[in-house]
């Protein structure tokens, strides 16, 4: 398994533990970034690749919970593994209502964070395709020109062509016109599928 | 009750029976006694001075005094109670004597509730119940102070025979109390002929007051020699003196029943034994309420040591669980290296390395709390105070450096080398140094330096200190940092200062905290030089 098109990023303040970590991530092929802090993981970079951050909850100076809010905060989304040394309940809880892909006691069993480190990638991967999905999508709706979005708002909110023509003063022709090409600049083979993209664009990011 | 020989156990002098008395109560004892003997001399000139038509005072006085008795009989009884010794039996036996016979002495007494008296007695009824109470008392402490000195090596009585014992006195006393009043009302013609009418007395009286104030004398006597006189025993002396006192002027100085003499050596008794009541009841509600104090703080203590307990167990718990999980991760790691294709051994050597450094350090980490628990350093040698600090310092210059720290050294050149556990000491170093770089976080860049320095303190002993420009310790806060379980960290233990603090005093050493100036906190620490004769360790590695 290589995993060379992805990262781990190991947040802890023990040098063996994150000597360990490393070793037993780069076994499996994983492309390890360790830090001693959340500082220094705040300000150290981060390679634009699907990546999971194993974090150890207790840290000198802020804790890794204060990371994972600071995360959210900067709307930074990486899947976060936990490790701690306590099996705090009440921490987990928080951890895991924040978000978090797993809650693992130290010492905790290799398979278990190998599985929720690979789970944390898929998830990036995943949420990394739908985002650049969507800014294609997008891309495209942007290429559209003002009457061609309108024509093909109407359109796909279920009103025929004599009506979209009615409603904005033009030649039933020219409307036909523009919706040809919006379905061509959307790449819409059909109305149907033009009405899903439409959906999609309606979903957060859509500008009218 | 354990057994016990010359040496009283310490709780044993928690009861005003047993408890020796202090020099305050002394001097108040002296002081009432001072008061009674001044009545005395003020009382003295009117003594004869008859009082016609005062009768009807004297059932407020009997109730007076037979409330005072019976409570302290009952106080009395109470600390048998709590410490069965028969001699306090003896004593509230006579209180309750006394106390009981107040009743037909007064019911009896010829003018106070009828001219010739209730309850059908003779003439002679009265003063023979009088009598019995002035001889009977003295009696009763003089039994007390023999058993006392006698009844050094108690028996042991145990708990559930007390209420037995006490109703079995109470019992005993009540009955022949009630057989005697029987006895004196039906047999008058066989009784001492005490009084001429119902005012004067025969000479034959004159037997009752001499009688009592022998009793008194040796009472007050055995009593004042007593081995182990006790606060009780104190107030009883003057309770003893104020009864010769009483029968001086009831019958030395005045002239018979309703004198004036006569009236004032009943008010004296009756305020001589409320004083004795009322002293002994605040010192037994003093006693209570330090009891209850000690209780408290007690309590307290227990709970603070269980939270120790807690807090130490999780940090034990953190402190080998650390090592342990990197260790499982590095052979995990190893074994994955291994079952490759192509084993990389350069990587499972690295992962066995690590393995080794981490049980050492988890080896090191229960040595260390071993040690913590033993009080005592683990191995004394002689330590170079400023190589531990170095060590430290290399240590944490990292850390330092990403938040912007400036670390500055003062390290005392020539320091002799102190005798030690450079695993404790090292860890006091590094404790004192992260709580002050913590401490920086919390303010501007431009404050954060740390001052770690080193030298001899006036004693010869070395010093060292380790400063912050913090936000200091409020003065709130101050008494309890070096409490376990204190933090005011969010992720803290609060066992680190606790921790260099036992580990200091354990060294011999004294570790404190001081403002620093202008701003934020400086802990100091000493320890005292070591023997010369111990080959100092350079590098005192685990």
């Amino acid at each position: 398994m290589t995993e060379a098109n992805s990262h781990v990023f190991i947040v802890d303040d023990d040098p063996a533990i994150r000597e360990s970590l490393g070793s037993l991530l780069r076994s499996v092929g994983h492309c390890v970034l360790p830090f001693e802090s959340t500082e220094a993981f705040l300000e150290g970079e981060h390679p634009d690749l699907p990546s999971c951050l194993v974090l150890d909850v207790r840290l000198r100076g802020r804790s890794g919970l204060d990371l994972q809010r600071e995360l959210a905060r900067r709307g930074i989304e990486v899947p976060v593994v936990f490790i701690t040394g306590h099996g705090d309940v009440a921490m987990s809880v928080t951890a895991m209502k924040a978000g978090a892909i797993e809650f693992l006691t130290k010492p905790f069993r290799d398979q278990e964070l190998l599985d929720a480190v690979c789970r944390g990638i898929e998830i990036d991967r995943e949420r990394r395709r739908h985002a650049a999905d969507f800014a294609e999508l997008a891309a495209r709706f942007e290429a559209l020109t003002a009457r061609e979005r309108e024509v093909m708002q109407l359109v796909t909110s279920g009103l025929l062509n004599k009506q979209v023509a009615a409603q904005l003063g033009l030649s039933e022709m020219t409307v036909k016109v523009h919706r040809a090409n919006a379905m061509r600049k959307m790449e819409a083979a059909s109305l149907p599928e033009l009405v899903r993209l439409a959906d999609r664009l309606k979903s957060p990011g859509f500008k009218a | 009750m354990p057994t016990r020989k010359s040496h009283l156990p310490v709780d044993d002098h928690l009861l005003l029976s047993t408890l020796p008395p202090h020099r305050e109560h002394v001097r108040l004892a002296v002081a009432v006694l001072v008061t009674l003997v001044i009545g005395l001399l003020f009382a003295t000139p009117f003594a004869r001075i008859s009082v016609p038509g005062s009768e009807p005072f004297l059932p407020a006085y009997g109730a007076a005094m037979l409330i005072n008795e019976l409570l302290t009989a009952v106080l009395l009884l109470a600390f048998y109670w709590t410490e069965p010794s028969r001699s306090l039996l003896w004593l509230a036996g006579g209180y309750l004597f006394s106390g009981l016979l107040i009743v037909p002495w007064l019911l009896s007494f010829p003018g106070v509730f009828d001219p010739e008296g209730l309850l059908g007695g003779g003439l002679q009824a009265t003063a023979t119940f009088a009598a019995l109470r002035r001889i009977g008392f003295p009696l009763f402490v003089l039994v007390y102070a023999l058993d006392r000195e006698r009844s050094v090596e108690r028996a042991p009585n145990r708990h559930e025979t007390r209420p037995a014992v006490i109703v079995g006195t109470v019992g005993t006393v009540t009955l022949a109390v009630g057989a005697l009043t029987t006895l004196v009302l039906s047999g008058d013609q066989w009784l001492p002929r005490w009084m001429v009418d119902s005012q004067r007395t025969t000479a034959l009286w004159n037997i009752v007051p001499i009688t009592a104030a022998l009793f008194c004398a040796a009472a007050l006597f055995l009593v004042w020699k007593g081995r182990r006189r006790s606060v009780l025993d104190l107030w009883l002396l003057v309770v003893l003196v104020s009864l010769l006192i009483e029968i001086l002027l009831l019958a030395g100085i005045s002239s018979g029943r309703f004198s004036f003499g006569w009236w004032a050596g009943r008010l004296y008794g009756l305020l001589a034994a409320s004083v004795v009541l009322f002293i002994l009841l605040a010192e037994t509600t003093t006693l209570y309420a330090r009891l209850a104090r000690s209780t408290s703080a007690e309590r307290h203590v227990r709970e603070t040591r269980l939270a120790t307990m807690e807090a130490l167990s999780a940090s034990i718990a953190h402190e080998v669980n650390q090592p342990l999980a990197s260790m499982v991760t590095n052979a995990n790691a190893g074994l994955r290296w291994l079952d490759k294709e192509e084993p990389d051994l350069g990587e499972v050597r690295g992962a066995l390395l690590r393995i080794v450094g981490e049980g050492h350090r988890a080896g090191g980490v229960i040595e260390s709390i071993r040690a913590m628990f033993r009080k005592e350093p683990r191995a004394r040698v002689a330590v170079d105070i400023n190589s531990l600090i170095l060590e430290v310092v290399d240590h944490w210059r990292n850390k330092a450096l990403i938040d912007g720290i400036v670390l500055r050294l003062k390290l005392g050149e020539a320091l002799p080398p102190v005798s030690g556990d450079p695993i404790q000491l090292r860890q006091v170093i590094a404790n004192l140094v992260t709580n002050a770089a913590d401490a920086l976080l919390a303010v501007e860049g431009s404050r954060r330096l740390l001052e770690v320095s080193s030298g001899l303190d006036g004693g010869g002993a070395v010093l060292v200190s380790v400063a912050d420009r913090g936000e200091g310790v409020a003065p709130v806060l101050r008494d309890h940092l070096f409490e376990p379980f204190f933090t005011t960290k969010s992720d803290g233990m609060g066992m680190g200062l606790m921790f260099c603090r036992s580990v200091v005093e354990a060294h011999g050493g004294r570790l404190w905290m001081a403002d620093n100036a202008p701003c934020g906190a400086i802990f100091h620490f000493t320890l005292p030089a070591g023997p010369a004769d111990i080959r100092a360790e350079p590098d005192p590695k685990p």
